[in-house]
């Protein structure tokens, strides 16, 4: 490095001289940096999604379940398996998935919530589908309701812009997934999402602080038709987690198990792209409510109260 | 002042031995000792990381302008400037990436980034300011003349200031960073990028005004214009901190059916009603009185110490309570465990995790001193 001897005198009460080249060199540089940077921004923005399979790729033939019958008074889990099955042999830009609640109906078991974390092996500290309380009136005309509460699958997602890699994104059918394989852990889609509907998985087992880990927790799960291991710090630990509407299930014909599990029927799931589903019946109805609308997110479940 | 040094030398080899106890808990352990969980996902960490990168902004911004208007000692520390600058944005990086949950996964942010995220754009100019700080370095060594402009290319000032567009830009992108979060309501405010650019002139001017006091070149004293410049930049940045701070409180307070009202009962009354009023308000004031008096290097020295350190509690200030509530009432309720909670407390891990980061940050900034101006512990530079 250069001593202070060399500087001349002078140069303590001259100040700054910016040549005109070095302010055009500058302005250039920074006109440089900033086209750069609005147009990956634009590019980005412009992008479709992530690699979700499209078009007859996505066609799922599904045997149809001939010994059951799907008549009028058939149970509502047998005419939405069937309507799963018609939605499956079209292809995925042409299918809608949604929920719809019965607040009406929901008992507040958790029978989801615990089949949801069965199905997909959900270690400690992460939930899919928890169920939400509300108690209201003055007593003694006190009542109290149930929201389970499902990933929206919002139609404009804020978790997903959100992700540095792309690691998560919406698929053609409403659905958005994770990639457990990109995500990085950074769980800004986490603070993202206003539903609190994604949570992380930090690597806890039921059987930690106790002398020996039981075979079912080094079970692999199955989500986005894989299979993932737990051991070894193997993703999804680390990873960003949240529901799928049991995707891997769709995949072969059955319900989300939060559906499947649902006691008194309050759970209606299907295509609303499908006038004469069960979920298009319910999703005409007047009395609807959607959870913090006013945020923007377009949510693909609905509650009836 | 040996005496000084030996005894931060000391406990700077404390705080490093810790943090390396930390550094291997995280490493074997993952993220299970950690306070943070889904519903407070991010932490003390975090807020480290913010902090570093907001001091490599202030730091470059200020000893850049201090280089280019030929400040005395700052005209002819161009390279100590770079390097401290650049030393805090790795400390800032090396806190985000201990705090992914796939923490080796990072270099996909290069590799597949995504641009609509502010995370991802941060980190590209993270990218561009660390090359623009190495090509003024290796122009500025192979400049002709001290005096700025220098070098022979004619492109160190242009790159000077193009690193002062960077400089401020991501700082203030920190503050866009939790602004674009509409789901928290305590973030999505438009103060955010001007709290965040405030902080970081604040401790990257505080930690040059350190450094200075540690580096006694003669012409320079107490009431030079260096230490003038920089005093009076960190009283400023302090003051207007503030200033903006009571504005985001206020109105939030003045509303009484505001969304962000909740938070700031927290920050003020809260169980860590002390960071704000004891290491924030305290510590600043404190530190505003001791530069504002600026009598002696020791008393300079130590407010801007107490910048650099207790401006850590601006970031945790943002980050903690813009989490700590949630839109769905009832959803802590609804499942129980201790990673769904929206009360966070850093762990013992953590903070062990965050000695390991500031020991790095410091001991980054002592090894590019000692390189560049040959400044050691038992030998303070000699006087020049
Ligand atoms: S509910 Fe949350 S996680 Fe699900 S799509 Fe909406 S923002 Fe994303
Ligand atoms: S946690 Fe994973 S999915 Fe979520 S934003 Fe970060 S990288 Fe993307």
């Amino acid at each position: 490095m250069r001593s202070g001897a060399e500087i001349p005198p002078e140069a303590e009460t001259t100040g700054v001289e910016l040549s005109r080249r070095d302010l055009i060199r500058a302005a250039a540089l920074t006109a440089v940096g900033a086209v750069a940077g609005v147009g990956t921004v634009a590019v980005s923005r412009s992008s479709d999604g992530g690699p979700s399979p499209r078009g007859a790729d996505s066609v799922r033939r599904l045997p149809v379940l001939e010994t059951v019958p799907n008549d009028a008074g058939a149970d509502p889990l047998i005419r939405m398996q069937a309507e799963l099955r018609l939605a499956m042999a079209k292809p995925i830009e042409e299918r809608r998935w949604s929920m719809v609640i019965d607040t009406r109906k929901c008992v507040g078991c958790h029978a989801c919530t615990v089949a949801c974390i069965a199905e997909n092996k959900l270690p400690p500290g992460v939930v899919y589908r928890p169920v939400l309380e509300e108690e209201f009136g003055v007593f003694p005309n006190v009542q109290r309701r149930f929201f389970p509460r499902p990933c929206m699958q919002c139609d404009e997602p804020p978790c997903v812009p959100v992700c540095p890699v792309s690691a998560t994104w919406k698929r053609p059918d409403g659905i958005t997934i994770i990639d457990y394989d990109k995500c990085i852990g950074c769980r800004y889609c986490i603070s993202a999402c206003p539903y609190g509907a994604r949570t992380s998985d930090f690597g806890l087992n039921y059987t930690d602080d106790t002398p020996e880990a039981q075979p079912y927790e080094s079970l692999p799960n199955h989500e986005y038709g894989k299979s993932w291991s737990r051991e070894d710090h193997g993703s999804p630990v680390g990873n960003a987690r949240k529901c799928h509407f049991c995707l891997h299930r769709l995949e072969v014909g059955l319900l989300p198990q939060c559906v499947s599990t649902c006691i008194g029927r309050a759970t209606i799931f299907g295509d609303s792209n499908d006038p004469d589903s069960l979920v298009s019946e319910q999703l005409r109805q007047p009395n609807q409510l959607k959870l913090l609308e006013e945020k923007g997110t377009k949510p693909n479940v609905v509650y009836l109260v | 002042m040996t005496r000084t040094l030996r005894w931060l030398a000391g406990a700077w080899t404390v705080a490093f031995v810790l943090g390396l106890i930390g550094l291997g808990i995280r490493m074997f352990t993952g993220e299970r000792l950690v306070g943070y969980g889904s519903y407070v996902p991010w932490g003390l960490w975090v807020a480290l990381y913010f902090h570093g990168v907001g001091i490599a902004g202030g730091v470059f911004v200020v000893g850049t302008i201090g280089y280019l208007f030929r400040l005395p000692v700052l005209r002819d520390r161009l390279p100590v400037v770079l390097w401290t600058s650049a030393a805090a944005m790795i400390t800032g990086l090396i806190a985000i990436g201990l705090d992914l949950g796939k923490p080796f996964r990072a270099p996909f942010m290069f590799l597949t980034p995504n641009f609509t995220s502010m995370m991802a754009f941060n980190s590209w100019m993270y990218m561009v300011f660390l090359a623009t700080l190495a090509a003024c370095f290796v122009l500025h060594r192979r400049a002709s003349t001290a005096v700025p402009p220098t070098d022979r290319t004619g492109w160190l000032v242009p790159l000077l200031c193009f690193g002062i567009v960077l400089g401020v830009a991501f700082p203030s992108q920190s503050g866009v960073f939790f602004g674009v979060v509409e789901a928290k309501p305590f973030w999505s405010s438009a103060l955010l990028p001007g709290l965040f650019l405030t902080s970081a002139i604040a401790g990257g001017a505080s930690v040059l005004l350190l450094i200075l006091t540690f580096l006694p070149s003669a012409p320079e004293t107490p009431a030079g214009r260096t230490f003038g410049m920089l005093r009076w930049t960190i009283i400023g940045a302090v003051v207007v901190y503030f200033v903006l701070e009571f504005g985001k409180m206020s109105i939030a307070l003045w509303s009484p059916a505001s969304h962000a009202r909740e938070p700031v009962e927290l920050i003020l009354a809260g169980p860590f009603w002390w960071v704000f009023w004891i290491v924030h308000v305290g510590g600043g004031l404190l530190a505003l009185a001791l530069l504002w008096q600026g009598r002696s290097r020791a008393m300079l020295g130590t407010g801007a110490f107490l910048i650099a350190l207790t401006f850590v509690a601006t970031r945790l200030n943002v980050l903690i309570p813009g989490q700590s509530f949630s839109e769905l009432k009832g959803l802590a309720a609804a499942f129980s465990h201790p990673k769904l909670s929206f009360h966070y407390q850093a762990t013992v891990t953590e903070y062990l995790v965050a000695l390991f980061i500031g020991s790095v940050g410091v001991g980054l900034v002592y090894v590019g001193l000692r390189l560049l101006t040959g400044f050691t512990i038992t030998h303070p530079e000699k006087a020049r």
